[in-house]
This record gives structure tokens, sequence and C-alpha cells, in this order.
């Protein structure tokens, strides 16, 4: 399994501080130290020839290209993109950000991303998440993805759910539960 | 084409830069004029997807200094303008501000702090106090509200507005760079939904009817000529400045009626004062936490009689004591002690606040 | 000859080993540029005479790329920190080192007047049409129609002005002595003799010096390869004309 940090739009949220707890776990992380950058913020944020070259690995990789329209275009810059058959790109959607608040506004947003294969529902307020939030997210997300014609790839919830939330509040879709480390991943 | 930003009001998660896009949509803000800066930037990006879709404009200048100006422009010609900036941009925009204290220009500008002095670092600090409450050649005629988390954000750029254009003295939201890039959950809403208000607008110039003809022309200057002449002026405005500071001063407080120790901060800091309150009452220590919202004016008369009556207090800040130059200006002849946790330009956790005060006590 | 100095990578001897490779991303035009400079300054043996500045943006990364004194400034104040050194110290050889923001911008002022002043300083402004430094926001030199985070419905020349011709802007408010280019990075071979010119000016006393360098920023542009190269070559050239406005140097039949 490769992370690769392309998030190019939102350089704050990274992998850099739990790069080596990740690769502890024995993953392999394409990610800046941060010692060994310069100007965060000021000089731009930097790529490097081995992010460009990441889809030529073997394994799993999964990319963290950044949010909306210019994390998409983020894409263009990978050397081989175009030939890869096994790229599967999935727009996960918060229903609580409000540019993705309503089912009209995810369709504009997704469609706005170029080629999408399918929606995510990541909705969530952090702590203050509930099933009902979950719940509500799915609908709009499923609303939307009806209108795309896309699949619903999955529902993502914080692991504290697992055992309250099925698949029935999320209109049968899969639930992917998931352990949070971001939050400690500001800078 | 929406006719409301927002409609009612939701739970939104957001980023603080985010928040205050939205609330100077739901300000029915005219013009934002601004120049890229970390880490501001995404006030602009979002203000200039969104403003379009609700006929509000963007102009990006040259500088700060000319979108301190431009703001300037802006509001003498009676819209509701503002602009956002951090760091060298603050220090750029100073001459704006300057003009704006004395020709009582109601601007808004939102600082998110970064870390100096000079162009340092983009991330965090509270170092930009001094220059914003009391920057350029002037008397600190400013109101300046430092908030500490995106409910704030959202809450006071909205008060913002309201308070330059009442009582037309430049306003501040002092943010941060941790505030600004920090996604956390904020109520969003409509003002009017609240029973909030906008206070109208007006032109300074530009007004209706022929100059010298139908009225007086508007000749706005901000030079005079003698020594006497500028002291009734800046008279004026101190008079005007003290009138109002009472009927918009604010602070909060936590647990000071029986502390033992009081800490004093500002800011994003007092998410982690509060917490070392929590922790230290629950270790049966007792700590109390007072916190001033407007820097400027400062809430003097609320802070002198719980300092007084602390056995200590505890100056907490993210700089090299900018804030508690203003606490012990306004805390002069009392003579409770007073220690310091100084950290210019990082920032500052529960446990360390703590530490301290046990060591203290 | 042996193969392991064929494969060694051509760096100019002036670049400071110690801090290879650099930081610019893949593709990036400062690399090339800077490295045309970088043969100017070693085939004019002035290494130990130069003084550089750089300013903010992408362009501080070079703060620690030559083995030549350096000083990374605030944003758009490099050209006036690099005419103080100049005015204090006149057999220094002062490089000022900027994106187009920098330049063109927030630091458009002392561009125009150390121009008018004729400074005996070589500037040089890497135009890539976009902040790179902040996310991509519009610059002066975006070109129409581009979409920028401050443009997001594409640069509209009816409310933001069409893009700022710098060399032109100089050359118009110059003296003969001054020097006055455009180059590209598509072209190295021509971006260096312009920066030799450039400097030679400077060492003769001349006067101003001015170059401005069209280059790529293919990670905010989000653009491949051939596209980067296709943008630079093609769609850059549209406006900004490449080539020589003021050359004093011919006229002295040199």
């Amino acid at each position: 399994m490769t992370l690769v940090d392309l998030d190019v739009v939102e350089p704050f949220y990274t992998l850099r501080p739990i790069k080596r707890e990740l690769e502890a776990k024995g993953m392999t992380v394409i990610a800046w130290e941060t010692r060994d950058t310069m100007g965060l913020g000021e000089a731009g944020t930097l790529i490097r020839g081995d992010m460009l070259w990441s889809l030529h690995r073997e394994g799993d990789i999964v990319l963290d290209i950044g949010y909306g329209v210019e994390g998409s275009k983020t894409l263009n810059l990978l050397h081989g993109v175009g030939e890869q058959k096994d790229l599967r790109i999935n727009a996960v959607i918060n229903a609580s950000r409000p540019m993705t608040a309503s089912v009209d506004d995810i369709i504009e947003h997704v469609r706005a991303l170029g080629r999408v294969d399918a929606l995510i529902n990541n909705t969530h307020l952090a702590d203050e998440t509930d099933i009902a939030l979950i719940r509500e997210g799915a609908r709009l997300v499923s609303e939307a993805a009806q209108v795309l014609n896309l699949p619903v790839e999955a529902t993502a919830a914080d692991e504290k759910f697992r055992g309250s939330l099925t698949e029935d509040d999320v209109l049968g879709q899969p639930i992917r539960f998931l352990t949070r480390y971001m939050p400690r991943t500001f800078w | 084409m929406a006719d409301k930003p927002i409609q009612g009001e939701k739970r939104m998660f957001m980023t603080g830069n985010e928040v205050c896009a939205y609330a100077a949509l739901a300000a029915n803000v005219d013009v934002m004029y601004g120049y890229p800066i970390t880490p501001q930037n995404e006030i602009m990006h979002y203000w200039t997807r969104l403003a379009p879709k609700h006929n509000r404009t963007f102009l990006q200048t040259e500088d700060e200094i000319s979108a301190g100006f431009t703001t300037c422009g802006g509001v003498m010609s009676g819209k509701r303008c503002f602009t956002a900036t951090a760091g060298p941009g603050n220090t750029l925009m100073q001459e704006a501000m300057s003009m704006a204290e004395m020709m009582r220009i109601p601007a808004v500008f939102i600082i998110q702090q970064r870390g100096g002095p000079s162009t340092a670092t983009v991330i965090y600090s509270q170092q930009e106090v001094t220059m914003t409450c009391f920057g350029a050649n002037g008397e600190g005629l400013r109101v300046v509200y430092s908030t500490s988390s995106h409910q704030e954000l959202f809450d006071y750029t909205i008060k913002s507005f309201n308070v330059a254009w009442k009582y037309r003295f430049p306003t501040f939201v002092l943010g941060d760079g941790y505030q600004a890039k920090m996604r956390e959950s904020v109520t969003i809403y409509d003002p009017e939904a609240r029973g909030i208000q906008m206070v109208d607008t007006y032109p300074l110039v530009g007004l209706p009817g022929m100059p010298g003809v139908d009225r007086d022309p508007a000749h706005l200057r901000n030079t005079y000529n003698t020594e006497e002449e500028l002291y009734e002026v800046v008279k004026d405005l101190v008079d005007a400045y003290e009138k109002m500071a009472p009927e918009i001063v604010e602070h909060s407080t936590m647990e000071c009626d029986d502390a033992d120790v009081v800490i004093l901060c500002h800011g994003i800091v007092s998410r982690a004062a509060i917490e070392a309150v929590r922790n230290l009452r629950a270790a049966g220590v007792k700590a109390g936490f007072f916190r001033p919202i407007t820097l400027r004016p400062f809430a003097k008369d609320a802070l002198r009689p719980i300092a007084e009556k602390a056995k200590k207090l505890l100056i907490v800040e993210s700089s090299q004591g900018q804030f508690a130059k203003i606490v012990t200006d306004a805390l002069y002849g009392l003579t409770t002690p007073m220690e310091t946790i100084f950290k210019p330009g990082l920032g500052i956790t529960s446990d360390e606040i703590v530490n301290k005060v046990k060591a203290m006590i | 000859m042996t193969v392991a100095t064929v494969l060694e990578p051509k760096m100019p001897k002036c670049w400071r080993q110690e801090t290879k490779p650099h930081k610019f991303c893949p593709g990036c035009g400062h690399g090339d540029i800077l490295k045309a400079l970088g043969t100017a300054i070693d085939e004019l043996g002035i290494q130990d005479r130069v003084v550089f500045g750089c300013d903010i943006g992408c362009s501080l990364l070079s703060w620690d790329l030559f083995n030549c004194d350096s000083i990374q400034t605030h944003h758009g104040r490099t050209t006036p920190v690099m005419t103080g050194v100049k005015r204090a110290r006149p057999d220094r050889i002062c490089i000022a080192y900027m994106g187009d923001g920098g330049g063109y911008a927030i630091g458009s002022q002392h561009l125009v007047n150390a121009a008018s002043r004729n400074e005996k300083i070589l500037v040089i402004v890497a135009n890539n049409v976009q902040y790179g430094m902040t996310g991509g926001q519009m610059a002066p030199t975006t070109l129409p129609g581009m979409k920028t985070e401050t443009s997001p419905y594409g640069r509209d020349p009816e409310s933001t002005g069409n893009p700022t011709l710098g060399p032109e802007m100089v050359a118009a408010i110059t003296p003969d002595s001054a020097y006055v280019a455009r180059g590209t990075m598509a072209n190295l071979r021509q971006l260096t003799q312009m920066f030799k010119k450039a400097l030679q000016n400077q060492i003769d006393g001349n006067g101003f010096s001015f170059v401005e360098a069209l280059s790529a920023c293919p990670t905010n542009w989000r653009t491949n390869a051939a596209k980067t190269w296709e943008f630079v070559e093609k769609e850059m050239t549209k406006y900004f004309k490449v080539g020589e406005l003021k050359a004093p140097a011919k006229k002295e039949g040199q």
C-alpha cells in the first residue's frame, strides 16, 4: 500500500506529521518530511518526481489530490494517468460542507470535477456526528448519484459507530468504518 | 441565483477562512478587496466563487497598501466593504488603517495572524496584537475582536460590519492561522433569522444633488494646519471612542469568583486555558479564567476587581508580551503578583498551563 | 573523458553543491532560468562579486542555490534592497530575482522607479502567469480567460485589465543605456546570452538591466509535460514577445 500526498490545494492537512507512524504500519508514504521543506505556504506546495511517478508502483496506491476542481486537475500531473486501467476516482462528499450541502450542489460540484467513477458519502460534523446526520448524507449523496448516473461506493463513518450504524441506515450502501488519523495532521 | 446566501441557519463543517467569506456574504457585504497572502487566501477564494452568484464583487489589488485604500474608497462610497490580510500584509495596510481612524471610515479588516517578525512563517502566532490594536501613527482608535472559534469568527465578522457602521471606527476581526485553516463545526445563519438587523450604510462622497447648489460639497481631509487644530480633531475622536467603548466592550470569564490563580489570555489560546481551568478545578486547584473579546477597547473595569481579588495572575500568549502590555496598562497600581507564559509563534497546550499554575501555588 | 563525467548532471560552477538537488518542482521554470543565470555568471567570471537577492514566492527557494552572497527579502522589496546594496557598494554585481507578482504587482513601484533612475542593477522577473506561492491566484500576467483561484470563472480583461507587459514598460521609461529583454525557459541558450549582456551592462556601469523570463508552473497549472511546453511556447508567446527591446552593447558595435 502506497499513500501519496499530492494535495496542493490545502497543504495544511498533510500526511507529513504522521508519515513515520504510517510507515511503521508497513505503508509506503510519499510525502515531504517537514524538516526538508522551506518556506511552507510562501513558496507554494512543492511536488517531487517520486510523487509524479507514483502510479508506476506495485500494489494499491491511494492518492490524496486535494479537494474541488483544482484538486481533480492535479491528476493531470501524474505520469501514465491516461493509460491506467485500474485507476478509480471517487468523489468523497461531506454534505455538511456548505458547497455540497444539497442534492443540486453535490451534482454541480461533481460535474465540475471532470471524470468521477463513484461517490462516497462521508457526511460528518467531526465529533458532533450522529447517525441521523450520516443517514441524511447517504440520502443526499444517493439522490445526487442517481442524477449523475454514478454508483455510491460506500458510506464512511467513524469507527465508534460500528455496531450502531447498519447498512439499512444508509440505503444499503456498504459502510467503511474509519480510524481518524487526520485530526493530528495539521501543518 | 439565490436571493439569500444562507437561508435560516444550519450546522456546517468548515475552515475558518470559509466561515469568514460566508459571514461577509450573510452580512450583505458588497465588495471585497484583497491581495494574496497566507494564511488568509481562502477568504478570497471562497468570496470569488460565491460573490458573483449574489451580485457582489471582488478586486485583487497590486498589494496590501492598495487593498487597504481601495477598501476605504469603497466604504466612503457607502458600500459595506472589507479586506483580509496577515503578517507583512497587515504591516503594509497600516497606512490605510490609520486613515480610516482619522477620517472615521467604517472599514472592516480580517487579520489571520502568522509568525513574525517580517515574513517568518505563514502558520500561526499572536504577534500582530500590538500592530492591529495600535499600529501606524495614531492613537489606536480601532475596534478589535479577538476570536477563539469558528462560531466567533462567524458571529463577530457579522458584528464587525454593524459596529463599524454604527460608530464609524475601523473594525478588526483578529484571528490566526490555526483558526483560518482548521475545520470545525459551526452554525451559519442569516442574521435576520436571528433578529440581527444590518446597520444601514451611507455614502460620504458621491452624494445626490449638485454640489454648491443643492448641497454643500463633501470636502473630506486628513491633513491639518496647526497643532491646536489637530489637537481638537484628535480630542473629538478620542471622546467619540471613549463614549462608544462601554457600549461595545466584551469579555468572558470562568470561575473567577474564588480563584487563587486567574489565567489571562485572548483568542485561540483561550481554548487551552478553559481546558486547563477545568482540569485544575477537577484536581482541586482554584483556577479561573479571564478573556477580553475586544482587545480594543479593553475591558479594564471588568478585569481590575477580578485581578485585585486573585492571589496570582498568569498571562498566557503566543507572542513575547504584546498582550501582557495591554493587561499591565489596565492593571496599573495593583500589586497582585503576575507570571507569564510567552511563546512567540508557538501554540500553547492546556498541559503547559496546568503545570505552570500548579508550580505557582 | 570518462563515462562518469558525461553522466554527471551539468551544473553551473557557481551553484552550491551542498544544496542540490534544489527544491523546485519537476518541470518548474525556476531551475532552468537560474541555470542560465549561473552559466552567465560563470562565463563572466563574477561569482565572487555577485550579491543575489530573491523575493517571496517560489523564487525564495533560490536563497541558498548559489555559492554567492544572497539575501532573501520581503515580498516585492528585492529591487530596493539590491539598489541599496549597489549604492553602498558599486563594485558589487547586484541581481534581484523575483516572480511576476513581486515584479509587476506588489513591487511595481520599485521596478518603475529603479528603472527611471537607471539603477545599475539587474532585475530578473520569472513570469509564470500566476502566483505559485500562495496557491495559484491571478497575477498581473495571467492570460485572459485563464482560471485561477481568484479568477475562478476566468480572467476578464474588462474588469481586471490585460496581462502586464513588463519589458515593454521598462523599455519605455529607461534611457538608451538600459538593457531590456524577454527570454524564455524554452530557449536557454538565448536566455543565457541575455543574462550575460544584462550583467555586462551592469559591469560596464551603463545602466539598468531587466530580463523577463517566461517560466512554467506545471504544479499549479496542473499540466503534464507536453501541455506545459505547449503553453510556454505557444500560448504565452502570443502575448509576451520574446526578444531584446533595448541592447546598448549593439549600438556601441561590440
